[in-house]
């Protein structure tokens, strides 16, 4: 396994020179990475999360150009990997005869277009052709309705819903139930049929129940009865759905649209409480994703005098949930925060 | 008691006969609904109205208070039944009319064994349920979203007309859980009661009171599943509570309104006789000696794969702990020949309804009661009777006011 220091670039170093400052990470850790060969187990010892910030990131509207987004995303997965090569660091996750589903999330605000597309074509490094990567939620309405264009064939990302596989209702899952936890569930065949590898590109926002939603709930978008997970602030279901084992054994990657984060009023859009955070937050740990980006909608929250989500009752616990589950690093303490541009807990 | 079949072969023959007019009758079934105008795969937004019984919250969230989830929605979410839904700060069923099945079965496959035996009932449904039975028959519609089922939109008129001219005295909601589609249910029962149509309910109870008593006001009968009688089944089996579905049954005795309770046996899972002694004492406690009470056959389904059917000696058993403990008129269900499917007087021992599957012969009742003996029979016997039904008035402090919110369709 690479060490971070073996390969290290000037920006790079700066970068996490500032994260250690704030989360006292050590630069000798091993890295808790997954493969496209393999994937190990999270390390027992430390999950690293990179963070993005640029002033490109933070503009309203459609966001930013997918050409400048796959730029900044080579920069976090250089630094996620540790490699000096963009191409280096995007082929440890995925190859190039994979085939890619993104999962974004299109449920009130919605990730952005841009954010999915730069991802998808950051990935064409490796040599994955975007015709190998599907951008996709539960339906195509939803997409749509999200700023998506859609596309099933001929050239270029495909983008389409789950309900696009069938002409009959509730034909894009699968025929047989999957059980994790309590609760059991269809799985979306964009997991089961149409994809190798699997990513959550998810938006950093606020849930009236979870507290956060982020990059595992986004996969309740992959299972036809999303509504049964929703007891109990969503605890451990937001888990549970992650934690599916199609789910599980295809994820290699996360990423959380975090340019313009919504801190409170969520999931539905709520302009007056988002702001320009301008950042993307990439790990292949979905539960320290998580983790961070709570912390960055907890610290807003408290800069704004808000109360902390435990305080209103809605506390994320179904990130703990995920450590128990074995999918990643749910303690702060515990995971390695690499920080490009502005520091991360700058909130302001 | 003989658990043998005892059918004899004409009595077979009638029976597969039945199952054979059964098969014509949807086919029928399906020229009246194509015939009516009606839009195949109507597209949901067409069944979007607003939900009766919610709360608004701050920041255009809403608490539903249908039923005792009593879900807090956020908008652009959707409550645990996956079929009401936060547009904006308003809470909207998305199921008003939008029916996934439609059938025309015998009222005995409800079952309801003390109502109009011998007639049919338009039985309908729409996706979704307030609960997650991991042992659901139906699971294929009621754990499924309504755009993920193949629907047809028939308004509640619709149905009244379909219903009359298929000759069904009975309207039954039913199949996945009519809870949560509360809305058309209430309004095709209101107008099929106006038009000479009454309307039954097959549910697993888990309704709050208020929502109960308005709906009771058009309904002629009442079927609930009693799922077990342990909380730990509930929270395990169901992801739901026992005491609410108590407390309805409470209220429908309260009522007055025509209730059978069925009990789906499991093996090692709600079948243990002292749990069966327990719910039998409750039931006759609670609801009266006189309310009839089903044991069913479980089979294998859903996420409960692993357990064999029941027995037919444990549902024996069930049966006679639930008489002994005083209860008049217990059956044994979901088994194709058993004495335990009759109505037998409790006076003179005399058969008064003999069923050998759906075929039933009550030749043996007169007038409600024993054609032998006069004891009478509770039960709804005749259409009149069951459109006369009117709820007895809520008394105690048990009754809640309605929301503020709810408002008839």
């Amino acid at each position: 396994m690479t060490r971070c220091s073996d390969r290290m670039t000037r920006r790079t170093f700066l970068a996490r020179a500032a994260a250690t400052s704030t989360v006292a990470a050590s630069a000798a850790s091993a890295l808790p990475l997954a493969s496209c060969a393999e994937s190990p187990p999270p390390s027992p010892n430390r999950s690293r999360v990179v963070i993005i910030r640029h002033d490109a990131l933070a503009a309203d509207g459609q966001g930013p150009a997918p050409k400048r987004v796959r730029e900044l995303l080579d920069e976090a997965a250089r630094a996620l990997a540790g490699d000096a090569k963009a191409a280096d660091a995007w082929a440890r996750w995925f190859k190039p005869e994979d085939r890619l589903a993104v999962k974004v999330n299109c449920l009130g605000l919605p990730t952005k277009p841009a954010v999915a597309l730069g991802l998808a074509a950051a990935v064409g490094a490796i040599g994955l052709p975007p015709e190998r990567v599907t951008l996709w939620d539960r339906t195509s309405r939803e997409l749509r309705a999200a700023g998506y264009t859609l596309k099933g064939t001929g050239d270029g990302v495909r983008c389409f819903g789950t309900d696009a596989l069938s002409s009959r209702p509730g034909g894009g899952y699968s025929a047989d139930v999957y059980t994790s936890g309590a609760t059991g569930s269809l799985i979306s065949r964009i997991v089961l049929d149409e994809c190798t590898a699997l990513a959550s590109a998810a938006i950093l926002k606020d849930h009236n129940l979870a507290g956060i939603t982020g990059v595992m709930k986004n996969f309740y978008g992959a299972i036809h009865n999303p509504n049964k997970y929703h007891d109990d602030g969503c605890d451990p279901f937001i888990a549970d759905a992650c934690a599916q084992k199609p789910i599980r054994d295809r994820l290699r990657l996360v990423l959380s649209d975090a340019t313009r984060p919504q801190y409170h009023g969520g999931p539905a859009p709520r302009r007056q409480w988002q702001w320009p955070y301008g950042g993307l937050i990439l790990s292949t740990d979905p539960v320290a994703a998580d983790r961070v980006g709570c912390e960055i909608l907890e610290r807003k929250r408290a800069a704004v005098g808000m109360k902390p989500f435990e305080a209103e009752k809605r506390p994320a616990r179904h990130i703990a949930s995920g450590e128990a589950r074995g999918l990643g690093t749910a303690k702060l303490e515990r995971i390695e925060v690499v920080s490009i541009g502005r520091v991360w807990l700058d909130v302001g | 008691m003989n658990t043998e079949p005892s059918t004899t072969r004409r009595e077979f023959l009638r029976a597969a006969g039945a199952g054979a007019c059964a098969l014509c009758a949807a086919r029928v079934l399906a020229e009246d609904v194509a015939g009516s105008g009606v839009t195949d795969g109507a597209h949901p937004q067409a069944a979007v109205r607003d939900a009766m019984w919610f709360e608004r919250l701050p920041d255009k969230a809403v608490r539903c208070t249908l039923c005792p989830r009593e879900c807090v929605v956020a908008e652009v979410e959707r409550g645990y039944c996956g079929v009401r839904e936060n547009q904006g700060g308003d809470y909207k069923t998305l199921v008003y009319g939008n029916l996934c099945s439609i059938n025309i079965d015998p009222i005995e496959k409800k079952p309801l064994y003390h109502y109009l035996p011998r007639t049919t009932a338009l039985s309908v449904a729409t996706a979704g349920c307030n609960m997650e039975c991991k042992f659901c028959q139906n699971w294929r519609i009621s754990q499924y979203r309504p755009e993920q089922v193949e629907s047809l939109l028939i308004p509640p008129e619709n149905l009244v007309r379909i219903a009359r001219t298929r000759a069904a005295p009975t309207m039954a909601f039913t199949y996945s859980e009519p809870v949560v589609f509360y809305e058309y249910m209430h309004d095709a029962a209101a107008a099929g009661r106006a038009r000479g149509v009454g309307s039954v309910m097959i549910s697993n109870g888990y309704i709050r009171e208020p929502a109960l008593r308005q709906l009771c006001k058009h309904l002629t009968g009442v079927k609930v599943d009693l799922k077990a009688f342990t909380e730990k089944f509930y929270t395990q089996q169901c992801a739901a509570h026992l005491k609410p579905v108590l407390e309805a049954l409470e209220v429908l005795t309260d009522i007055g309104i025509h209730t059978e309770v069925v009990v789906l046996l499991i093996p090692t899972l709600n079948d243990s006789p002292a749990e069966t002694a327990q719910m039998a004492k409750w039931l006759v406690s609670h609801m009266g000696r006189d309310v009839p009470l089903h044991f069913s056959r479980f089979h294998p389904t859903y996420r409960v794969k692993n357990l064999p059917p029941t027995p037919i000696a444990t549902l024996d058993r069930a049966r006679k702990i639930a008489m002994d403990a005083g209860l008049r008129y217990v059956y044994v269900g979901n088994v194709a020949f058993h004495e335990g499917s009759n109505t037998y007087c409790p006076k003179c021992g005399k058969v008064v309804i003999k069923r050998v599957g759906y075929n039933t012969d009550a030749s043996g009742l007169r007038d409600g009661g024993c054609a032998s003996c006069g004891q009478k029979i509770p039960g709804v016997w005749t259409r009149e009777q069951a459109l006369a039904f009117k709820p007895k008035p809520a008394k105690g402090p048990k009754t809640s006011p309605a929301p503020a919110d709810a408002a008839s369709s």
